[in-house]
């Protein structure tokens, strides 16, 4: 569905966004792209999908090259941005039927489906509300809704569900995965962890413009070497120091089946073979070397363990910054807030 | 060929819709011109007294001035309807659509052209409510609304041209300056013959008091084809380069 090759997009100020990717979506499949802000996940789905033209490389998209036959690849996707792009002025009706007639459907039918589709998202009562008067789960559902209207058979969907309250993005979903058993293949991007694992069968894990590990979020986890057990060291009469840190670490690592140890907010991050067992040994390894610990926990690694593995770094970034931007922008063009 | 044409119809259906649900975007505009009329006829009531003044009723010397300028600001908000656009994404989600770009451009153009067209038949009425007589009659009111039409046209084509190059809804609300000489450096107030220096040789330069005194004949005189022919030579010099010139910097910039 989705061949790239060596795909690179320089901006014209000079800014590598994508420093040649490679990677390939099969029919029906449910892939991820995730990775932080600024990574290079929203270029790259402009770029599938026509909005952007690729510095170099090899982008087939539907079948058809992203160059030279941009009408057809509009034609087979549907796409709902990450900065939702609506028409606030009109009603949520009007903006489904003007995309309906803008995908070659006749008014007719596009009326019809607009109504089916609003009935089916919950948003009937609102239709002929101005879109502008939405919330935001209500807009990320008229926008999902405004990408699927010609029933593409590749959705494109850019952080489909940041700054979203929790209701509204298990509706959304749920709602994915649905269309995606109805054979809908969908590539999404996002920074949330846990719509990566729940929704995709396999992820490409993103950083810097550069794809750093590919494979079912499972797999992923697995490669990992093991589960990660947290270790806050220190007491009341001695604060943990670098001192301590260092010594502590030393002890750690050097203990059978422990594959690596990393530091994150002043707890230690262990990442051991079966970690439940080898929790004890590692807490009395550490008192015995004279290394106050004062708590423990043992978790399986998650998809943020597998991005600090890859990159040396968490994920964790503040998901409402790009929204702080837009409202400022519409702020000042004298909009309302979303 | 037609599919484009069904495309710029629905934009252009949806642009009118936009336009006609935020009343707040007409009225001032309605508003301003009535209020020229008013200050205008006023303050120059006693000029039509001068010898070789061309007619006894100020309001109609200056209905062709109060449509040209209506229309010649209208520039801007072409521009600005563009950028709003693309400030809220709208205008990424229609080039995502699999539709010719030229539609989406098209349909803004031909909104332009009705924005004015409304403008002009609004200022007319008040004019004729003034008791402002149309020397050519229905078929010169007609031909003065078709020509604002083009000429809204013209004028939105560098909206947004400026809209395009710039992206930003400051600079595009800021470019009616570049429309307020066009519009004061014509005869709007006094005939020609009137004028002197540096005024007259910019009035004589700028193609708007052209156009401007092509609508006034109309309005003022008749059919008296040496200023109407003028008039739409002007116009004709006007908008071919500055839509050339809009559609090339779109498509380039969409491409």
């Amino acid at each position: 569905m989705i061949e790239v090759r060596d795909m690179v997009k320089v901006y014209p100020d000079g800014t590598k966004a994508v420093s040649g990717i490679n990677f390939a979506v099969r029919e029906g499949e449910f892939f991820g792209f995730l990775g932080p802000n600024g990574a290079g996940k929203s270029t790259t789905l402009k770029v599938l999908s026509t909005l952007l033209k690729k510095t170099s490389g090899a982008v087939k998209v539907a079948g058809h090259d992203v160059d030279h036959e941009a009408v057809q690849v509009r034609q087979s996707i549907g796409f709902a941005m990450q900065e939702v792009g609506l028409d606030d002025l009109a009603t949520g009706r009007e903006f489904l039927v003007l995309q309906g007639i803008l995908y070659k459907l006749p008014e007719k039918e596009a009326k019809r489906r607009a109504n089916d589709l609003l009935e089916l998202m919950g948003l009937t009562d609102a239709a002929n509300r101005k879109v502008g008067a939405y919330s935001g789960g209500m807009r990320r559902r008229i926008d999902l809704l405004g990408a699927l209207i010609h029933r593409p058979k590749l959705l494109f969907l850019d952080e489909p569900t940041t700054g979203l309250d929790p209701q509204s993005r298990l509706a959304i979903w749920d709602y994915l995965k649905q269309i995606n058993k109805d054979g809908v293949t969908i590539v999404l991007t996002t920074q949330i962890m846990e719509e990566a694992d729940k929704l995709c069968e396999r992820l490409a894990i993103i950083d810097k413009g550069t794809i750093v590990a590919e494979g079912s979020p499972d797999s992923l986890k697995s490669e990992v070497g093991g589960d990660v057990v947290s270790i806050s060291i220190g007491s009341a009469a001695a604060q943990a120091n670098d001192e301590m840190r260092g010594k502590a670490k030393a002890v750690l690592a050097s203990r059978p089946g422990v594959v690596g140890v990393t530091q994150e907010n002043g707890a230690l991050l262990v990442t051991v073979k079966n970690g439940s067992a080898a929790a004890p040994d590692l807490m009395r390894s550490l008192i015995e070397g004279g290394v106050p610990v004062s708590s423990i926990g043992v978790s399986e690694p998650t998809l943020d363990d597998v991005f600090l593995k890859h990159t040396g770094k968490k994920i964790r970034t503040d998901s409402a910054s790009g929204d702080g931007v837009d409202n400022a922008m519409r702020a000042f063009m004298g909009l309302k807030k979303r | 060929m037609l599919e484009i044409a069904r495309e710029t119809y629905y934009l252009y259906r949806r642009n009118l819709l936009i336009w006609l649900k935020a009343p707040a975007l007409v009225i001032p505009s309605i508003f301003i011109s009535i209020f020229l009329f008013l200050v205008f006829g006023a303050s120059f009531d006693g000029v039509v007294k001068l010898p070789g003044f061309p007619i006894e009723d100020y309001n109609a010397f200056v209905t062709g001035m109060i449509i040209v300028q209506a229309v010649v600001f209208s520039g801007s908000d072409a521009g600005f309807a563009l950028v709003t656009d693309i400030a809220s994404g709208y205008f990424d989600k229609q080039l995502l659509a699999p539709i010719h770009r030229m539609s989406i451009l098209f349909g803004q153009l031909l909104m332009a052209g009705t924005r004015a067209l409304v403008q002009a038949m609004v200022i007319i009425l008040v004019a004729i409510a003034l008791g402002v007589e149309f020397k050519t009659g229905v078929p010169g009111i007609v031909t003065i609304i078709l020509v604002s039409a083009g000429f809204g046209i013209t004028w939105s084509s560098l909206g947004i041209i400026i809209a395009l190059q710039s992206k930003s809804a400051q600079a595009t609300q800021a470019s009616f300056i570049l429309f307020f000489p066009l519009i004061f450096l014509t005869d709007a107030f006094m005939p020609k013959d009137f004028l002197s220096g540096w005024f007259k040789v910019a009035v004589t330069i700028n193609p708007v008091s052209y156009v401007l005194e092509g609508i006034r004949a109309m309005v003022i005189s008749g059919w008296d084809w040496t200023p109407i022919s003028h008039g739409l030579w002007a116009l004709i010099g006007l908008t071919v380069p500055l839509v050339a010139l809009a559609t090339w910097l779109y498509r380039k910039s969409t491409a």
